[in-house]
C-alpha cells in the first residue's frame, strides 16, 4: 500500500508543478493588468512625479510584464518571494508569521464541519420521509445560503454581545501573552506548559472556526444523506438486516463506511475552500492569519504579498487534495486494487 | 432573490439582537490603570519614518516622539525640541533638544539621533518616506547634544509644520544601527510614553508605560490595542464592554451607543476635508459650468443626512481652526444661480450637460453616499453625471495618466492644518495629488511654495484658496468628522486632528 501511496504522491507532485506555474503566471499577469498604482498611493503628500517614477523604476514596475515575471520567478526559485510594498518586509517572513494561525483556524473549522456535518447527515437520512425532514432541510439550506462573513458577524452578535459568552477578538485575552515558539498558538501554549492559555486560545477560536464551518456543514450533511440512500439498497445492507442486525448498527457499521467515501472526497474540496474562507473571517475576528494579511495586501495593492499569498493558498489546496486522495486510498481497498 | 432575502432577514435579525443586547457586562470592567482600544488598522511597520499614512500616526505617537507636537487645538507645541526657529531665507532650521528625554533602553536622546533620522538614514539607503520629505537636507550640524541645525539646499517654507507631521518621528541611532532597518520594523524602540511589549501583526499590540518618559507620567499604565478592522466588530466590542474605546464607529451607531448609560459617543470635525477635485479641461473647461456645479451642491443637507450635521460645510479647502481658513468667504448653495450659469453655456434640465464623476466606496465614511447625493443635486439643475466607483489605488493610476473624469470625490487629511498641505499639494499642477492642471490658479499656488515669511505665506494661501473657489478650480464640500465611542468613565482628550493619545487619558 505504501508503494501505491508514494506513486500517487509523485503523480500529484508532477501535476502540481505545471499547475503552480500556471497559477503564478495568471496571478502575476492579472495583477499587472489591473489599473492601479501601488507606488503613488504609498507616497508622502509632498512627493513629486519624479519621486514616483524613481520608485517605480526601483521596483522594476517600468519593465515589460513578462520581464517582470521572469525576475519574480527567478527569485521564487531561490526562495525569495520579494518585499512587501506596504510592510517593507520580506513577503516570505510575513507569510511565515501568518500561516500557522490560518492553518490552526482552518483545521479547527474542518473539525467543526466534520463534527457537525457527519451526525447531521445521518440525522437527515434517519428523518427521511418524516415531516421533520423538511425542517432540517430548510435549516441546512439557510446555513448554506449565508456567507462566512455574515455568519461571523451573526455569531459575534449572539455569543459575543447578546449572551456575552465568548471572546471575538484575537487569539488570547488582552492580559495574556505567550512567547512565539512555533507560531501555532495551541502548540506554543502546550510547549510553555500554560494550560490556562491553551483553554483561552480554544475559546477564542470557537467563534471564527464555527463561522468557517457553518457553510460547509450542509454540503456534508446532504451528500452523506444521498450516499446513504444509495448504499442502503445494496445487497450487503439487506443481508445485514435479514441477519437481524439492529438498524442503528446497519447504518453505522455497514452503510456508513461506504457512504463516507464520496463525502470524504467532497470534504477535501470543501476544506480547500474553507482555507480561502479565512480571508474575511480573520479580519472580523482580528485573527493574525494569512487571510487577514491578504485582505490588507489587496487594500494596499501590495502586489508582492498578493502574489505570494495566492501561491500559498494554491499550494494549500493542492496539498489538501493530495491528503484526501491518500486517505481515500487508505480507507478504500477496492480503489487500491483498481490502481 | 431567496438568498438576498435570507441575508437581509439575517441582517435585520442581527440588528434586533444587537439592539436588544444587554448593556456592558460586569466582567468587562477595566482596571483603573489600563485601557483596551479597538483600533481600525495595523501599524504594518514599527519604523515610524517608513510611511505617511494618517490613521497610523496615533499608534506611532504612543511609542515615539516628534521634535514638535500639537496641542488639542492643533497648535504646534514643544516635544523633543523645546525651541525651534527658521532663518529668513528658509534654509536653516535650528532646534534645541530637551536633555531629559530617554530611549526605552534608558539611553539619552541627543541631537545625533536627530541627524541620524533626518539625514543619515537617507544616506544609508533606508527605504523610508522621510527621505523623500526631507530630500533637500544638505547637512545637519550637531554642535552640542542638545542642538541640531538642519541645513537645507533649498528654502522649505513648511519645514516647521512638517516636523510635527506624518512620519516625522525621531528614531534611536544606536538601536537602528544595531538591529538594522528591517530589524527596527520588528523591534521598535522610541522615547514616547509607552514601550511595545507585545505585537501580533493584524491582531493586537500591548504597550506599557515608560517610567523615564520626559512628559507627565501616564495615568494609563497599560494599553492593549486590538486591531479590529471591521466596524461592526468594533461596535460589538465596545457594546459588550470588551474594549474601552473604539474609534471610527459608523455614525448611526454612535447615537445608539451614546444612549447607553455606560457609554459615551462623540462625532466631531477634524482637520480633514472632503472635496471634489476638478479637471481644468473637458466639459469643465467652461468656468460657468464649474461654478454652476458648485452652486448646485447643498452641503448642509449632505452633512445633516450623513454626518448628523457635524461635518462643517466648506467654501475653501481649509477648515475652521486652521491657519488658512477664511471666515468671511462663503460660496453659497444657490440652485437658481446654478441654472442661470448653465443656461449661459447652453445647458438646462432639458438639455443636460454630461460629465463623468469618480468616487470611492468605503475609503472614507459616507464617500459613495456623498457622491450619489451630489449626482442627484446636479441632475436637478441640468448636469448629468455618470458616477464611476474607483479603488483608491486606481485613483492614482488615473490621475497619473490624466484620465480622471471631470470631478472626483476625494478626502484629504492634514493633521497640522498648514495651508500648503491643503491648497498647496492639492492645487499644485505639477504634484501627483492635484487633478487641476491649469496654470492660472496653478501658477499662483506654485509661487507660494517659495515664500518663507509666515504671515505673507498664510495670507497668500488664503487669497489663492478663495480665488480657486471663485474660479471653480476646486469644490470644497465638508470638513470631515471622526467618531469615538468609549466608556463613560474614561476621560479622553479630544484632538482636533483626530489623534488618539491614551497617555493623556485617565479613568474617572
Amino acid at each position: 500500500m505504501s508503494g501505491e501511496i508514494l506513486s500517487i504522491i509523485l503523480r500529484r507532485i508532477a501535476v502540481a508543478i505545471p499547475l503552480m506555474l500556471l497559477v503564478s503566471v495568471l496571478v502575476f499577469i492579472v495583477l499587472r493588468l489591473i489599473p492601479a498604482d501601488p507606488v503613488a498611493m504609498s507616497m508622502p503628500p509632498n512627493a513629486t512625479n519624479e519621486d514616483i517614477e524613481a520608485l517605480r523604476r526601483e521596483m522594476g514596475l517600468h519593465l515589460p510584464i513578462m520581464h517582470q515575471y521572469g525576475i519574480w520567478l527567478g527569485h521564487i526559485l531561490e526562495g525569495d518571494l520579494g518585499r512587501s510594498i506596504a510592510f517593507g518586509q520580506p513577503v516570505s517572513k510575513l507569510i511565515g508569521e501568518s500561516l500557522p494561525a490560518t492553518i490552526e483556524l482552518a483545521a479547527f473549522g474542518a473539525l467543526f464541519a466534520t463534527a457537525i456535518g457527519l451526525p447531521g447527515g445521518i440525522l437527515l437520512f434517519r428523518l427521511r420521509g418524516r415531516p421533520s425532514e423538511q425542517a432540517v432541510d430548510v435549516g441546512s439550506t439557510l446555513m448554506m445560503s449565508i456567507p462566512e462573513f455574515l455568519w461571523a458577524l451573526f455569531l459575534i452578535l449572539v455569543f459575543g454581545v447578546a449572551l456575552n459568552l465568548l471572546p471575538f477578538a484575537g487569539r488570547l485575552p488582552p492580559d495574556m501573552t505567550i512567547p512565539r515558539l512555533t507560531g501555532f498558538l495551541l502548540l506554543d501554549c502546550l510547549l510553555t506548559g500554560n494550560l490556562t492559555a491553551f483553554l483561552e486560545a480554544i475559546r477564542h477560536m470557537l467563534l471564527p472556526a464555527l463561522a468557517l464551518a457553518l457553510g460547509t456543514v450542509p454540503l456534508i450533511m446532504r451528500l452523506l444523506r444521498s450516499s446513504l440512500l444509495d448504499v442502503i439498497g445494496e445487497d450487503y445492507v439487506t443481508m445485514a438486516r435479514l441477519r437481524g442486525v439492529p438498524e442503528r448498527r446497519v447504518i453505522n457499521r455497514h452503510a456508513l463506511r461506504n457512504a463516507l467515501l464520496p463525502t470524504l472526497s467532497l470534504m477535501g474540496v470543501q476544506f480547500g475552500f474553507l482555507f480561502g474562507g479565512t480571508l474575511l473571517v480573520e479580519v472580523i475576528y482580528s485573527y493574525p492569519g494569512l487571510g487577514n494579511l491578504m485582505v490588507e495586501a489587496v487594500r494596499n495593492t501590495d502586489l508582492p504579498i498578493i502574489q505570494g499569498a495566492a501561491l500559498i493558498f494554491a499550494l494549500a489546496v493542492l496539498t489538501i487534495n493530495l491528503a484526501v486522495d491518500v486517505v481515500y486510498i487508505v480507507v478504500n481497498p477496492k480503489l487500491r486494487r483498481a490502481r | 432573490m431567496r438568498r438576498r432575502t435570507l441575508i437581509a432577514g439575517l441582517a435585520v435579525g442581527a440588528a434586533a439582537v444587537l439592539a436588544a443586547a444587554p448593556p456592558l457586562a460586569p466582567q468587562a470592567k477595566a482596571a483603573k490603570d489600563s485601557v483596551v482600544i479597538a483600533w481600525q488598522v495595523d501599524p504594518q511597520t514599527w519604523d515610524p519614518n517608513k510611511r505617511t499614512v494618517p490613521v497610523r500616526q496615533s499608534l506611532y505617537k504612543m511609542v515615539y516622539d516628534q521634535l514638535i507636537t500639537q496641542a488639542p487645538d492643533i497648535k504646534l507645541e514643544a516635544s523633543l525640541a523645546t525651541k525651534w526657529s527658521q532663518s529668513a531665507d528658509g534654509k536653516t532650521v535650528t532646534l534645541d533638544i530637551r536633555d531629559n528625554a530617554y530611549w526605552h533602553d534608558g539611553t539619552k536622546v541627543t541631537s545625533a539621533d536627530v541627524k541620524y533620522t533626518f539625514l543619515e538614514r537617507g544616506k544609508a539607503k533606508h527605504k523610508i518616506d522621510l527621505v523623500r520629505i526631507w530630500r533637500n537636507v544638505a547637512d545637519i550640524e550637531t554642535p552640542t547634544p542638545t542642538r541640531a541645525v538642519i541645513k537645507l539646499n533649498k528654502p522649505m517654507a513648511t519645514a516647521i509644520p512638517w516636523l510635527a507631521f506624518l512620519a516625522n518621528f525621531v528614531v534611536p541611532k544606536h538601536h537602528v544601527e544595531k538591529v538594522g532597518a528591517d530589524g527596527f520594523a520588528d523591534k521598535p524602540m522610541g522615547s514616547g510614553p509607552y514601550k511595545v511589549v507585545d505585537y501580533q501583526r493584524n491582531s493586537r499590540i500591548v504597550l506599557e508605560a515608560f517610567d523615564k518618559y520626559w512628559g507627565p507620567k501616564p495615568k494609563i499604565r497599560k494599553v492593549t490595542v486590538l486591531i479590529m478592522k471591521d466596524p461592526s466588530a468594533r461596535v460589538a466590542a465596545v457594546q459588550s464592554g470588551r474594549v474601552d474605546f473604539a474609534p471610527d464607529v459608523p455614525i448611526r451607531e454612535v447615537g445608539r451607543l451614546d444612549k447607553m448609560a455606560a457609554l459615551s459617543g462623540r462625532i466631531f470635525p477634524i482637520s480633514r476635508v472632503i472635496l471634489l477635485q476638478i479637471r481644468s479641461d473637458k466639459a469643465f473647461a467652461d468656468k460657468n459650468v464649474r461654478l454652476a456645479a458648485h452652486h448646485a451642491i447643498d452641503k448642509k443637507s449632505i452633512s445633516q443626512a450623513l454626518y448628523a450635521g457635524k461635518a462643517v460645510p466648506l467654501s475653501i479647502v481649509a477648515p475652521p481652526g486652521t491657519p488658512g481658513y477664511v471666515k468671511d468667504f462663503q460660496f453659497p448653495y444657490d440652485p437658481a444661480k446654478s441654472k442661470a450659469l448653465l443656461a449661459k453655456s447652453g445647458f438646462s434640465t432639458d438639455k443636460p450637460l454630461k460629465i463623468g464623476m469618480a468616487s470611492f466606496n468605503g475609503n472614507f465614511p459616507g464617500d459613495y453616499d456623498i457622491a450619489r447625493a451630489v449626482v442627484s443635486m446636479w441632475k436637478k439643475v441640468g448636469i448629468e453625471a455618470n458616477l464611476q466607483v474607483i479603488e483608491y489605488s486606481k485613483y492614482f493610476e488615473l490621475n497619473r495618466g490624466n484620465k480622471l473624469p471631470e470631478a472626483t470625490l476625494y478626502s484629504w487629511d492634514n493633521a497640522v492644518g498648514d495651508p500648503e498641505m491643503f491648497t498647496g499639494y492639492l492645487m499644485h499642477p505639477k504634484l501627483p495629488f492635484s487633478a487641476w492642471k491649469d496654470m492660472d490658479v496653478g501658477g499662483r499656488v506654485m509661487k507660494l511654495f517659495g515664500i518663507v515669511d509666515y504671515d505673507k505665506r498664510i495670507q497668500g494661501y488664503k487669497d489663492v484658496a478663495v480665488y480657486a473657489s471663485k474660479q471653480g478650480a476646486v469644490m470644497p464640500l465638508l470638513q470631515s468628522v471622526t467618531t469615538w465611542v468609549h466608556k463613560s468613565n474614561l476621560g479622553v482628550v479630544q484632538y482636533n486632528n483626530g489623534w488618539v493619545l491614551p497617555h493623556k487619558w485617565s479613568w474617572k
